[in-house]
């Protein structure tokens, strides 16, 4: 629930980088039963690995930030992008681009519908990308009605919400910028003064 | 980096142009008007009507092809590829079917109220065209589509209904002229399950499972609940579809019964998602949607006790009352009322300026008068049927007419009021 998180004191994150849209449609390889009982997963990760053709991505669930795996795959020109999804559990991205931007990491509250919230320089961020509809109009508006102190918001899309506008008008809120790039339509929303 | 008013005309995912939608609105609500009209005109005729041309079947298909599809096609056009994520197909193939389908549906009810055979024909080619081309792009939609289940299986199960219904529906058209059904009863029956429940219905499934979600602020109906609710429903519709075509008894009863547990399902998912709304306060257009979930389970009680055996008169036109205007009407119209000013409240923030407000371009008042109407006319019917009474069916008739002219009232006032917003920005 968004609402019962504290983003104030959450350190400033990087911005994801703009691969991760096309990598959010892979499944991930769980790994966190294999170490619960007690396996190495690595070989079962490199085999994993092994199969992905250049520009294609790799996603694993692990219970902490998996780093030398990351410098591991990183040698094998892996970029990864990892999310701290909650405490014992991390989503890390790989994406095979000859490890342009190696290692990139965010550490994102999840909120109920399974929008991902952080906070950047500009403000707060919520990606919605992947959620069926209505999820990533109620993650919004969810975000919004739960702290009438926010007079910011930074939305990443998948494409232009639209049925969004009658919602945030009803609230006073308005979208005063926009970038759109492929699978990453971002919004810059902000409340009447 | 471009600007709010820009962002709306990005061509990759470019919403259709606010004339497609609205045209078929309008011609809905024009048609409402009409039908009910009509309806009044015919009132006497309503209790113990057995089917047959005349005027209450063309009144009655006014409402069916003219208000609930139309309204289907509009909205279908404009909410599928939101909710699917993906391209509908050219803009031009919707104003198509609107120009096919629109003067169909006028010929097509002139024919079924004076029996000429030209209007019958040309009528129902045209309303078929249309429908054809709105089934056709549906369809290229949905096959792009594998994550969406409960949308896409219920609008599968509604296409191939439509082309079942579109078959019977050629049947009985060309049976006016050639005389070749040996239980032209039968086959009628078998075309109202298959429209009504099948074509009508699961397009209401569907739709409800992302719709309702949307104007409450709810979560989507599970994966797993759209599924199962998809499997009973067409196995519902094919059992009940065979037993109406062998006239009746315990095939078509045991359709119904399977019916009413896929309506069962239906309930219990719109309740989880209204249980886990945001929007704590139900706005007034839901008091529709809550009475056509009510007189959807009573139509199929009505059409399990045909099916046993029951008295055709006054069983069967209740049935058809409770379906096409308790159920499908009111859920139609509060989905109407809804969906207009919010699609005009949408369009109107593209140009960069700020939307018109959704509660500003609704009139409460005179959707009250409709509601209002609405129910008396549907309860003053139901009566009128039960008890053979002609007078108070055409009083349940006019108070439809009122609640239909109330709803033209509701619509030019959105207009007005959005042009007013539209002249100010």
């Amino acid at each position: 629930m968004a609402g019962a998180i504290e983003f104030s004191t959450r350190p400033l994150q990087q911005g994801p980088p703009a691969w991760l849209a096309a990598a959010l449609d892979e499944g991930a390889l769980d790994v966190r039963p294999l170490l619960a009982g007690g396996e190495d997963p690595l070989g079962a990760i490199l085999e994993a690995a092994d199969g992905i053709g250049f520009g294609g991505f790799l996603v694993i669930d692990a219970p902490f930030n998996p780093s030398p795996l990351r410098r591991i795959l990183a040698a094998r020109g892996f970029s990864s992008y990892g999310r701290r999804l909650n405490g014992g559990h991390w989503r890390i991205y790989f994406h095979l681009n000859g490890a342009a931007e190696w290692e990139h990491d965010s550490d994102v509250a999840v909120m109920d519908e399974g929008a991902m919230v952080w906070r950047e320089e500009d403000g707060l961020h919520i990606d919605v990308r992947k959620l069926p509809q209505p999820q990533p109009m109620r993650a919004i508006l969810q975000l919004i009605d739960s702290d009438p102190a926010l007079l910011c918001l930074v939305v990443h899309h998948e494409r232009n919400p639209h049925f969004l506008l009658p919602e945030l008008a009803e609230r006073d809120w308005r979208v005063v910028r926009v970038s759109e790039e492929f699978q990453d339509v971002r919004l810059w929303l902000e409340r009447g003064r | 980096m471009m600007f709010a008013g820009a962002f709306m005309m990005g061509a990759k995912d470019r919403l259709l142009p606010p004339s497609v939608p609205f045209r078929f609105f309008a011609a809905a609500i024009l048609y409402h008007v009409a039908g009910w009209a009509v309806l009044l005109w015919a009132a006497a005729d309503i209790p113990g009507h057995q089917g047959g041309l005349g005027p209450v079947v063309a009144g009655l298909h006014l409402i069916t092809l003219g208000v609930l599809a139309m309204t289907a096609m509009g909205a279908a056009y404009q909410m599928l590829p939101v909710a699917t994520r993906r391209q509908l197909g050219p803009a031009w193939a919707c104003v198509l079917s609107w120009w096919l389908f629109v003067p169909g549906v006028a010929v097509l009810s002139l024919g079924l109220a004076g029996g000429q055979e030209w209007a019958l024909q040309g009528g129902a080619a045209l309303t078929m065209a249309g429908l054809l081309i709105f089934a056709i792009l549906v369809g290229r939609n949905l096959l792009q589509v594998s994550d969406l289940p409960a949308v896409s299986w219920a609008l599968w199960i509604a296409l191939a209904a439509l082309l079942g219904l579109m078959a019977l529906a050629l049947a009985l058209v060309l049976d006016v002229s050639l005389g070749f059904l040996s239980d032209r009863p039968a086959v009628i029956a078998t075309h109202a399950v298959i429209a009504g429940y099948g074509f009508m219905g699961m397009l209401v499934f569907g739709f409800s499972s992302v719709l309702v979600p949307m104007f409450v602020l709810s979560k989507a109906v599970p994966d797993a609940e759209g599924k199962r609710l998809a499997a009973v429903s067409s196995a519902a519709l094919l059992i009940a579809g065979l037993g109406c075509w062998n006239g009746g008894g315990w095939g078509a009863a045991a359709g119904v019964v399977l019916g009413l547990a896929a309506v069962a399902l239906y309930g219990l998912a719109q309740r989880r998602v209204l249980a886990g709304r945001m929007r704590k306060r139900l706005e007034p257009f839901f008091r529709l949607l809550k009475a056509g979930w009510v007189m959807l389970p009573l139509s199929l009680l009505a059409a399990l006790a045909l099916a046993l055996g029951g008295p055709i008169d006054p069983l069967a036109p209740l049935w058809g009352l409770l379906m096409v205007f308790g159920w499908l009407l009111s859920f139609a119209t509060g989905i109407l009322q809804r969906i207009m000013p919010f699609l005009a409240s949408m369009h109107s923030g593209a140009n960069g300026g700020k939307p018109v407000l959704l509660s500003r371009l609704t009139a409460q008042p005179v959707l009250t008068v409709h509601a209002v109407a609405h129910g008396a006319a549907v309860l003053l019917l139901a009566v009128a049927i039960v008890f053979d009474l002609p007078l108070l069916a055409r009083l349940g008739a006019l108070s439809g007419l009122l609640g239909a002219l109330s709803f033209l009232a509701f619509a030019i006032l959105m207009v007005g009021r959005y042009r007013a917003h539209d002249r100010s920005s």
